[in-house]
């Protein structure tokens, strides 16, 4: 390792005084939480400060450098349950986050679990790592090095990490907290056509038709709705002849599940489902149904 | 968000003396028929963890802490009224703890 007294000094400057202080690369963290997982990154902020080039120069990130996608101490990836990133698992934990820079093919992402190094101490390569391929993409200019999760799905998203002209992204799947899929055998005590009524301070409304049905191994509602989204959605099941609805975007994933907000609660008989009471948050009971066919 | 956590063991000999009165809830019969509800079940409801966060709370044991005290989280938290309620109805139809356990899980878990 090359010793340089200029870095060691300003290390010595950033674990001593971080009050008051204009840094060239200022601390930032970002925290997502999605469906109960928290994912954080914490770290320091490179600026481009007009250099050209920011990878594959002397003034900046050297090709085939391990590279902390940061500055100053290595930035951290934190999760608190277990997660994949480019399906690759990541158990809960903190790790420091590196990156083989490459001028050519793909880069390496590397996650360590040792933490608080500085970025001139890259960790040698070890089988405590996580480490698996990534792409890079050209982007636009951002001057900023910036961490951040632009896409979100109900079950994850894209981790991103972009500086310069220079964009890298990963697909991060969170452990689902309840699956939308079901056997076709748990399904058909539920399937049929039933009706329905809205129940609002103790008024019954008109009864409407409610269908469920069985579509790509979820079972699915339809009902009448004043919203698009909610006219079809999944029943997810929460528990034993319990169901929460999850709705629907335009892409065809689901981006909330209704609960404690609306659970629809089924009754049987002989072990097929005849009626059901929803109830809200408060256990009220809002709606209630029950089969025709 | 979530707030879980293992459920915890109802106290021994535990009442509701704690739990707000009537008349210190404003006349809100919503309110009143809850708190009413879980001072009937002391020993049910301290086995049950409220899934608002407060359990992390100093003071904090059990959904009945709650509804104990004249800062009783409860009168203002839909999450631990709606919890009281569900435990409320479950118990007054026949479930054991546990399954009501498995139900406050299922709906504020």
């Amino acid at each position: 390792m090359k010793v340089r007294p200029l870095a060691i000094a300003l290390s010595l400057v950033t674990a001593t005084d971080l009050h008051a202080q204009i840094r060239a690369s200022e601390m930032a963290t970002f925290t997502q939480m999605i469906d109960g997982t928290k994912i954080g990154m914490t770290y320091s902020r490179p600026r481009g400060r007009g250099r050209d080039t920011l990878f594959g120069s002397v003034k900046s990130v050297r090709w085939d450098e391990v590279w902390t996608p940061g500055a100053n101490y290595a930035t951290t990836f934190e999760v608190n349950r277990p997660v994949t990133l480019d399906g690759h698992a990541v158990k809960a934990g903190t790790y420091s986050v590196w990156m083989v820079v490459k001028q050519s093919g793909t880069w390496t992402m590397v996650l360590d679990p040792k933490v608080r190094i500085y970025h001139m101490s890259p960790p040698d390569s070890n089988a405590t790592q996580i480490r698996f391929p990534v792409k890079t993409h050209d982007a636009p200019y951002l001057d900023v090095l910036t961490w951040s999760m632009p896409e979100l799905r109900s079950n994850g998203g894209t981790l991103t990490m972009q500086w310069g002209r220079t964009r890298v992204d990963m697909n991060l799947d969170v452990t689902p907290s309840y699956a939308l899929t079901m056997p076709q055998a748990d399904a058909d005590p539920y399937l049929g056509v039933w009706e329905y009524a809205e129940i609002d301070s103790g008024k019954v409304g008109p009864t409407q038709r409610f269908v469920i049905d069985y579509e790509n191994q979820t079972l699915k509602g339809r009902w009448h709705s004043d919203s698009s989204y909610f006219k079809h959605f999944a029943l997810v099941k929460i528990a034993p002849d319990w169901f929460a609805p999850g709705v629907y975007d335009d892409r065809g994933q689901v981006y909330e599940v209704y609960k404690p907000e609306l659970v629809l609660e089924f009754t049987r008989e002989n072990g097929r489902a005849t009626s059901f009471l929803a109830r809200d948050d408060q256990d009220k009971v809002v709606m209630k149904g029950k089969r025709t066919k | 968000m979530r707030f879980a956590g293992p459920h915890p063991t109802p106290r021994p000999g535990i009442t509701a003396a704690k739990v707000l009165t009537k008349d210190k809830l404003d006349g809100n019969a919503d309110l009143i028929a809850v708190f009413d509800g879980v001072r009937e079940i002391p020993q049910v409801i301290d086995g049950i963890r409220c899934q608002c966060g407060c359990a992390t709370l100093d003071g904090y044991y059990s959904l009945l802490s709650c509804y104990e005290g004249d800062k009783a989280m409860a009168q203002i938290c839909h999450i631990c009224q709606g919890e009281g309620k569900l435990a409320v109805r479950l118990h007054r139809e026949g479930k054991s703890l546990e399954e009501i356990r498995i139900a406050i899980d299922a709906k504020f878990g």
